[in-house]
């Protein structure tokens, strides 16, 4: 789980700002998506959130993980937009929060006009104004509070050097002409800006609230709730604000009067007390993901079952390989691979199908049309004889030794991709890292080699947000690499992605990407193993449990409720 | 030492003949043997078992409820599989002994050893050597071991895992043995047998061999018997943290972490780790309590 | 005396000190760096510099020890990585958690074990002493995990007599505060508990057999003067050693214990904050735990000159 932790959301945006097409964000079809579920939730109760950890950042100028994103933005604070609160593709929606439309796009997508909405207010009754949301983006450039989206700050005018509101005074590319209006001037063509607009940084601090890197731990709330008190790593309590106006704010039902989150309990005790679901735990969710351990208790279990979501999350789980290392520079050798791994052994580690569906591309199925692709047939087991006859082929010779980097918690995963290589005479060696040093290990270009295990998010539904940031080699950076692990430079896939950003027709482009998910697969620069799923338990009185597809199925926590 | 000037016979030897008449020390010397010769026919074993420590077996579990195993124990797998790969459990813990008995064992000899000829030098040298020591003492005991070890694990990933772990484990033990013979040598210098010796003209050497070190061996293998499951423990800590052994390599501290969260759904896995420790832990102390007595010159029982 | 007490209290500083420095090593040639931690995702190198200079992180590292030591003297121990809260806070909000739990633990072992193992000591060779010892083997030879595993499963789970352990503060509500301790206090004290029978009796039976005790004896004092005046003051000297030694490595934290039960203690704290690579933290909290260790050996040792005769000051 911690692997993954630091990929969620991630700035899959970036490639497809060169897209300059007149099209705004794709709608997903109206026939499309579940009923939302039944809920008998009234207004009121207290909605108890069990957790194993603290939240990283909820300042919203730093908040860019998904539990605590999904966290901010549904109780504490309201962007410009945002995404529905529904089941199913409905979710994937863009709908205006604090604005009262999308946004308004002129000069062939450079500029974007936003129009706040009449009687806005914060907890303490003041009127939220358009020059908040601009001083929080230009507090997300501060080099005291890192850790936020970097979307905005790529494409804003003239925001290169500029260094957030305590040592560069105000950024001029974006304007507030009066109180309601928020106008962005940017670099280049943006059709996408209202995704942007979706995230943390577009939620206002007003100036005078502004505790700079204190302000994480007393966020200044512009949302239904406020916090009533936090002791970091321990609890949390948020009680309503009574200046939220829900008539404004169609997206968050806001149906608990309290909620607390418990933290640093351990995870197996959040399984088990929700398994049990006795008292308050009736009225409890988890947080992070349930234990693999835990689904045969729950699974078992119809009762239990009931309780249980694991939405699809929308994120792939590869092995990669150093593409520019022998003996994986050789590409016909990390083809043959692709038919060695076991993935059916893998998948059983991670917990079987509850925890993940076997990846036969790296385009998880809802960036392929709700299809899942698969190009090269191979059984889920693999396919030994013709891996041997492929290595043959290839010219490495084996028994070949080669390295596995990890980290800690994939340990018995890496042990599948161990025993499943051994099949074909790969040796692989396990290194284990903490979760702490692990990305930087194999983020740092010098020193990594051989393979790693990995995984890629989506932010949201286009291959764009998947593709560029792996394959594109112009995206690999010395130190702290992040996407493109592999190091994988490939002309012809670069061309290709450019030629995709130039597409106007998203329909076309979501095509295009499907084929050169396809190709990809050939070059192998890494090898799919699973698209995960988000496992999760809610108390028998706790409604509107759904997962939520934009936060890569985590609950949506706009729609919980508690039974009265 | 009555006893011996009584019977004729040298301390070692006599020591030999109480522990063949203790049911305890017998009791608790055959569980040792018992697994280091497991330790030891570990390829044995596992030829005749039919299961290697890597095999995945996928008929043995239930994909569907995350890896269950079908069965606890069965004819095919002698103390059922893991769950999750269905590795067989049996070959994992007789390998696994092998990696835990070396890494206890050997971090405690070298504990022993090094804290031992420290606390003897600190506390019959006495003076600035005692001073100096015990300063160092203080100083690597003020030092939370938890969390160095880990830190210092996880800078050096590359050396030989198994080495690295006796040399810090012992590294930040050694002080704790040579603080017990210390204060044992303090308190035993001015005792009159010690005292009686010196005066009799007895070297150094002597002193140090023949009065200090018979008389020390007890609370030093107290500590041996308690150390040596710390140890395992200490390992099992690491492994949980991830710079234990490197997988697939079995230890049992890595089968106890794994098994931890399975312990409710298939308790079998949990119980079978804790028991080769419990079993191994209490054969040592039973033995070292036998051998302590059994080495007590002062120790007249009949 | 005094000057004796002077020379150790300086002691305390500089072991203090070398641990920091250490430490400020240790961390510093790890192959983590915390500015790309806190600068997230996708960040450039420019991005990078720019929170490794906010940070304080460009500068070499004996000028970062020198400005660490120097706050450090303040009382002012830096801002946690993760989260910019004062690392004192942070050691302040934790400290009673850890506390409670290594004292109610250590008064159920020493207590227990101290008592079990004077009983044993006296009635040696007898079936007691045979039961006593042999319950303290089999205590001691369990593993923690094990205990802790199945005190939760039996008293929590299958019985329901006690809630999951939630730490709650003594000033709150002090019998929500023991019955939520109970089972890590349990845990903590079966382990230490048949360590401290064991030393308490292998250490009383020899000193029991000393000369001064036979001539103790033979003087004609009854035999509770002889045991309680005479015996256990020597006898017990090196159980004031491991408890001194156990209690303050207890104090900042028993990571095992509280991860299993999920307390919120320091113990859980310093797990934390090594798998965030949250450096002021861990620095903090090992200074913490080298402090309590320190001075816990000071008191030993002051302790061990009060209560046997034999031992002098160098």
């Amino acid at each position: 789980m911690a692997k993954k932790l630091g990929l969620l959301a991630l700035a899959v945006l970036l490639g497809t700002t060169a897209c300059g097409g007149a099209s705004g964000p794709k709608k997903p079809a109206a026939d499309v998506g579940a009923q939302p579920p039944v809920t008998e939730a009234g207004k009121g109760g207290t909605l108890t959130i069990l957790s194993n950890q603290d939240f990283e950042h909820l300042d919203p100028a730093r908040n860019w993980t998904m539990p605590q994103m999904d966290f901010g933005l549904r109780y504490l604070y309201r962007s410009l937009v945002t995404f529905k609160s529904e089941p199913g593709a409905a979710s994937l929606e863009v709908v205006p929060d604090l604005a009262t439309t999308t946004g308004e796009m002129a000069d062939g997508g450079k500029t974007w006009t936003f129009t706040l909405k009449d009687g806005l207010k914060y907890e303490d009754g003041s009127p939220i104004k358009a020059a908040d949301v601009k001083y929080n983006l230009e507090r997300s450039f501060a080099p005291e509070l890192p850790g936020g989206p970097n979307y905005h700050k790529l494409v804003l005018k003239d925001a290169d050097a500029y260094k957030g509101p305590y040592k560069s005074g105000e950024l001029a590319s974006i304007e507030t002409p009066d109180d309601k209006t928020i106008v962005f001037r940017l670099k280049r063509a943006v059709a996408e800006f209202p995704y942007y607009a979706t995230l943390p940084s577009f939620s206002p601090v007003p100036k005078a609230k502004d505790t700079k890197e204190q302000y994480d731990n007393r966020v200044f709330s512009s949302g239904p709730y406020k916090i009533e008190s936090y002791t970091r790593g321990k609890e949390m309590i948020l009680v309503r604000n009574e200046n939220w106006d829900p008539a404004s704010d169609p997206a968050r039902k806001a149906l608990p009067d309290r909620i607390v989150v418990k933290q640093g309990l351990r995870q197996s005790v959040i399984d088990d007390r929700l398994i049990a679901d006795q008292g308050e735990d009736q009225t409890a969710i988890t947080y992070a993901d349930v234990n693999g351990e835990s689904f045969a208790k729950i699974l078992n279990n119809p009762k239990v079952k009931a309780r249980f979501h694991n939405e699809i999350r929308g994120c792939t789980d590869v092995l990669a390989m150093n593409t520019q290392k022998a003996p994986f520079d050789n590409a016909k050798f990390r083809f043959a691979l692709q038919y060695a791994i076991d993935k059916e052994a893998y998948q059983t580690v991670k917990g079987g199908p509850a925890a993940g569906e076997i990846a036969t591309a790296f385009l998880p199925p809802s960036l392929s049309g709700g299809v899942p692709q698969d190009t090269l047939k191979i059984p889920a087991t693999g396919d030994v004889e013709k891996a041997k006859q492929l290595i043959a082929e290839s010219g490495v010779s084996t028994p070949v030794k080669v390295k596995l980097h990890t980290s800690t918690g994939a340990k018995n995963e890496a042990t599948a991709l161990q025993e499943s290589l051994k099949r074909v005479g790969v040796e692989v060696e396990i290194n284990t890292y903490d979760p702490a040093v692990y990305y930087d290990t194999i983020g740092d270009t010098a020193k990594f080699e051989g393979m790693a295990s990995y995984g890629w998010c989506q932010d949201y539904p286009s291959g764009s947000s998947f593709i560029p940031m792996m394959f594109d080699g112009r995206t690999i950076t010395e130190k702290g690499n992040s996407g493109n692990v592999s190091l994988f430079k490939d002309q012809e896939t670069m061309d290709k992605i450019d030629e995709i950003y130039a597409m106007t027709d998203l329909k076309a482009a979501d095509q295009a990407w499907v084929q050169l998910d396809a190709a990809l697969m050939q070059k192998a620069p890494m090898i799919p193993l699973t698209w995960e799923r988000k496992p999760l338990l809610a108390g028998s009185k706790v409604a509107g449990a759904f997962g939520h597809l934009i936060w890569s199925g985590q609950f949506d926590y706009a729609a919980l409720g508690v039974k009265q | 030492m009555t006893v011996a000037i009584r019977s004729g016979r040298s301390p070692g030897r006599i020591a030999l003949d109480r522990l063949r008449r203790d049911p305890a020390a017998l009791f608790g010397g055959s569980i040792v043997a018992l697994f280091v010769a497991v330790a030891l026919a570990a390829p044995l074993l596992t030829a005749i078992s039919g299961w290697d420590t890597q095999t995945f077996d996928k008929s043995a579990i239930d994909r569907s409820l995350g890896g269950v195993p079908y069965e606890t124990f069965s004819a095919e797998h002698w103390l059922g599989v893991e769950p999750g790969t269905g590795r067989d459990v049996f070959a994992r813990v007789v390998y696994g002994a092998r990696i835990s008995l070396l890494i206890s064992v050997a971090a405690t000899a070298v504990t022993v050893v090094a804290g031992t000829a420290a606390g003897l030098l600190a506390g019959y040298a006495g003076g600035r050597t005692d001073t100096i020591l015990s300063r160092l003492m203080d100083l690597v005991m003020s030092f939370p071991s938890l969390i160095f070890m880990l830190a210092l694990l996880s800078v050096a990933p590359d050396a030989n895992r198994v080495l690295l772990l006796i040399a810090i484990m012992s590294m930040f033990s050694w002080p704790y043995v040579a603080r017990i013979v210390r204060g044992q040598a303090l308190s035993i210098k001015h005792r009159e047998f010690v005292e009686a010796a010196r005066v009799g003209g007895a070297s150094g050497a002597h002193l140090l061999f023949r009065e200090l070190l018979p008389n020390l061996s007890g609370p030093v293998l107290v500590y041996v018997t308690l150390a040596i499951p710390a140890n395992i423990g200490t390992e099992a800590a690491l492994s949980f943290l991830g710079v234990g052994v490197r997988p697939p390599t079995p230890s049992w501290g890595q089968m106890l972490d794994d098994s931890l969260k399975w312990y409710q759904v298939v308790p079998s896995y949990f119980i079978v780790p804790s028991l080769c420790l419990f079993l191994t832990v209490l054969a040592f102390t039973l033995l070292g309590d036998a051998l302590r007595d059994a080495l007590d010159p002062r120790e007249a029982r009949s | 005396m005094i000057a004796y007490l002077g020379r150790r209290v300086l002691a305390v500083a500089g072991v203090l000190l070398v641990i920091c420095a250490v430490t400020f090593i240790i961390f510093f040639v790890l192959p983590s760096d915390p500015a790309l931690h806190a600068c997230g995702k996708t960040c450039t190198t420019e991005q990078v510099d720019a929170v490794r200079a906010e940070m304080g992180l460009d500068r070499p590292v004996h000028e970062q020890f020198a400005g660490y030591v120097a706050k450090a003297f303040t009382g002012d121990l830096g801002y946690s990585y993760q989260n910019s809260l004062p690392v004192w806070d942070l050691l302040a909000d934790r400290l009673p958690v850890s506390v409670s739990l290594a004292l109610g633990a250590a008064v159920l072992w020493l207590s227990g074990g101290v008592l079990v193992g004077l009983v044993s000591a006296l009635r040696r060779g007898t079936g007691l002493d045979r039961v006593l010892m042999a319950g303290t083997l089999a205590s001691a030879s369990v593993p923690v995990y094990f205990t802790a595993m199945m005190l939760l499963l039996v008293v929590v789970q299958h019985f329901e007599l006690l809630p999951y352990p939630d730490y709650v503060a003594i000033t709150e509500d002090p019998g929500a505060w023991a019955g939520n301790l109970l089972l890590p206090w349990l845990t903590l004290a079966s382990l230490y508990a048949a360590m401290y029978a064991r030393q308490t009796r292998s250490s009383m039976i020899e000193t029991m057999g000393e000369p001064y005790i036979r001539t103790a004896r033979a003087k004609g004092l009854p035999e509770r003067t002889v045991v309680v005046k005479h015996g256990m003051r020597a006898g017990l000297t090196p159980i004031v050693t491991i408890f001194g030694m156990d209690l303050g490595g207890l104090l900042a934290g028993a990571v095992i214990t509280e991860h299993v039960f999920g307390l919120p203690g320091i113990g859980q704290l310093t797990y934390d904050a090594i798998f965030k690579a949250d450096q002021p933290v861990v620095l903090g909290v090992t200074l913490l735990a080298a402090f309590f260790i320190t001075v816990a050996n000071l008191v030993v040792d002051l302790v061990y000159a009060v209560i046997d005769p034999r031992v002098r000051y160098a």
